[in-house]
């Protein structure tokens, strides 16, 4: 018993320690879209038609690297600046998988082939496109909980605030010096890293318990029929938790046990939701949005993937 | 002033970890660039977090001493109440606690059970009724790159030019992976390895079998690859006891698997202690 809470710890450990770069960069990146970026330079930006700006949010994540839990900082900053949900949702489901190392990964795992990176991206690319079509009929506020707003909105009086303070006339943020940008930015993100670093645990935490406490070598021998197997890969991806760049290489531990479709379902699910990222976006976005985009994402990766094994 | 304690908590742990070498034990090395670049990353931020709590006491201070009045600035943040900040800053200080104090532990039998293994699939495998009720994929698919061919074509000659395959801590994946995928090769042929025993359920007393963990990433997403032994004679080693092996191969059908597996007829083989670095990383 000890010996496996010894071990719980280190998985925990190393998940932590594997996370904590890419939430940094998150964070940073958060930041500067926070301060740097304004409002109407996103409006200008995107396509008021909700298709074409959920095309250009899917373009965006594949230019993107981002891993599944850094992304959910980032997404966050989006949003606070007016991106239409749909799009930066479209963003954040394609960022952890279309991007140079996952492929790279990918390409790899599976034997040097292209095949696997195909299925995954494209696949990638439908779910983000469906989920924020689903998303822009069903949603049409930023969904983001009370306090993030609260937060945003303390951040703006506090900064009217100092310039009050400071008999400063301007008006908004782009009237600051270069040298307070870059300040109001650290802090930014060091009051980021905080809030998401703590989900961050938690989520690392669960992940880890269920490495070594859930027999996930039974589930398995549940994975009978293509649909339950595909069902079966995408509740493993769920519970391992890991990160998109490694998931490969799990997935092609599995060949022998499961179906092209299935581990499909595994690459793509497994990048969009987990333990970890799960609890991340909770802390960001209202449950019954949370829940709604999980649900969805997991009708679309399943039929895709259930589509791609029949017929492709 | 948590704050600080936490960001220098996490640069001292990756620093502590790449001093000591124990990195090795969490993540593979060639991320370890990742971590090393964020020590320095947190030892700018727990001095930029520390000179801000500084100057914001200087400051609360002196709009004291001001009797300043500040409508509507509330100096509570999101974590505002004692019970939430100890929860929050609490969690951030936990994985630096239990990190810096508690024994780092490897991975073995105990996690293996959890865990599972699997076998790639054999080519080589006739028997169309072997894999009933387990869906089987056509494997060739993934081949069908002819730069796959070319690299296991190159590691197979690397690996298949003598009657010896020792494998290492170098070439412990790649070797495998070359063994499972032209096992025809290295039939009959000398294979040397170690790892620690594993016995699963339905192995008899002289059969059990060799593993070591592969990392790929990091810890969570290390797998055990490892080969079935068979001993001619009854042996009494428990789990966890490491083996140096050497003997010929062959394959057996495997009955829990419901598929052909390489297993290698040991000749020769005495205990040995745990090497320093357990693991075996994988190399792009």
């Amino acid at each position: 018993m000890v010996q496996s809470l010894l071990q719980l710890n280190s998985i925990f450990i190393s998940l932590v320690i594997e996370a904590v770069p890419f939430i940094v960069v998150g964070v940073f990146i958060s930041a500067i879209i926070q301060i740097f970026i304004t409002e109407e330079m996103i409006a200008k930006f995107i396509p008021k038609n909700r298709f074409f700006s959920i095309l250009l949010g899917t373009c965006m994540g594949s230019l993107f690297p981002a891993c599944e839990c850094g992304i959910v900082p980032i997404t966050e900053g989006l949003v606070r600046k007016k991106v239409p949900l749909h799009a930066a949702i479209a963003f954040m489901l394609t960022g952890p998988i279309i991007n140079p190392i996952v492929i790279f990964a990918t390409y790899v795992a599976f034997g040097n082939s292209w095949e696997m990176v195909i299925r995954r991206c494209s696949l990638a690319i439908v779910v983000a496109f469906i989920v924020g079509l689903v998303i822009s009929y069903l949603f049409n506020d930023d969904q983001l909980r009370e306090f993030i707003n609260k937060k945003a909105q303390k951040a703006q009086s506090q900064v009217n605030k100092k310039k009050h303070h400071h008999h400063h006339d301007h008006e908004h943020l782009h009237s600051m010096t270069t040298m307070e940008k870059v300040k109001e930015m650290i802090n930014h993100a060091l009051d980021e890293f905080f809030s998401v670093g703590k989900f961050l645990v938690i989520g690392a935490f669960i992940a880890a318990s269920m490495q070594v406490f859930v027999k996930t070598s039974t589930l398995s021998f549940l994975g009978h029929t293509v649909a339950t197997s595909i069902l079966v890969m995408m509740l493993l991806a769920f519970l391992l938790s890991l990160c998109s760049e490694a998931d490969a290489f799990i997935a092609s531990s599995f060949r022998g046990t499961f179906a092209t479709g299935s581990l499909t379902a595994f690459l793509v699910f497994g990048a969009m939701v987990d333990i970890k990222n799960l609890i991340m976006m909770l802390s960001t976005f209202k449950k019954r949005f949370v829940f709604t985009l999980i649900a969805s994402i997991t009708v679309v990766v399943f039929v895709g993937s259930l589509f791609g094994s029949l017929f492709i | 002033m948590i704050r600080f304690i936490i960001l220098f908590g996490f640069m001292y742990l990756l620093f502590h970890l790449h001093a000591t070498g124990d990195i090795s034990k969490y993540i593979n090395m060639r991320y370890a660039y990742l971590t090393f670049i964020m020590i320095f990353i947190f030892a700018f931020m727990s001095i930029y977090q520390l000179i801000k709590w500084n100057m914001q006491g200087k400051k609360d201070k002196k709009e004291e001493e001001h009797h300043h009045d500040h409508h509507g600035h509330d100096h509570s943040h999101d974590e505002n109440t004692i019970w939430k900040k100890f929860l929050v800053y609490g969690l951030l200080l936990l994985p630096l606690i239990t990190g810096i104090f508690l024994p780092i532990a490897t991975l073995n039998s105990n996690i293996v059970k959890a865990k599972g293994f699997h076998f790639a699939e054999i080519d080589n495998d006739k028997d169309p009724y072997a894999n009933h009720g387990i869906l089987r994929p056509n494997t060739r698919l993934y081949y069908s790159a002819d730069a796959y061919e070319k690299m296991s074509v190159s590691d197979r000659k690397k690996y298949d030019s003598g009657n010896i395959l020792a494998l290492n801590d170098g070439n412990y994946l790649r070797g495998l992976e070359t063994v499972y995928n032209f096992p025809g090769d290295f039939t009959n042929k000398t294979i040397s390895m170690r790892g620690f025993a594993y016995h699963g359920d339905a192995t008899s007393k002289n059969q059990l079998f060799l593993f070591r963990f592969g990392i790929i990433h990091c810890i969570a997403d290390a797998g055990v690859f490892g080969m079935m032994l068979k001993f001619p004679e009854n042996v009494n080693y428990k789990d966890d006891d490491w083996l140096q092996v050497q003997g010929t191969m062959s394959t057996v059908f495997y009955q829990p698997f419901q598929q052909t597996i390489p297993v290698l007829n040991v000749t020769k083989w005495h205990v040995i202690k745990a090497p320093k670095d357990p693991y075996v990383y994988r190399p792009y």
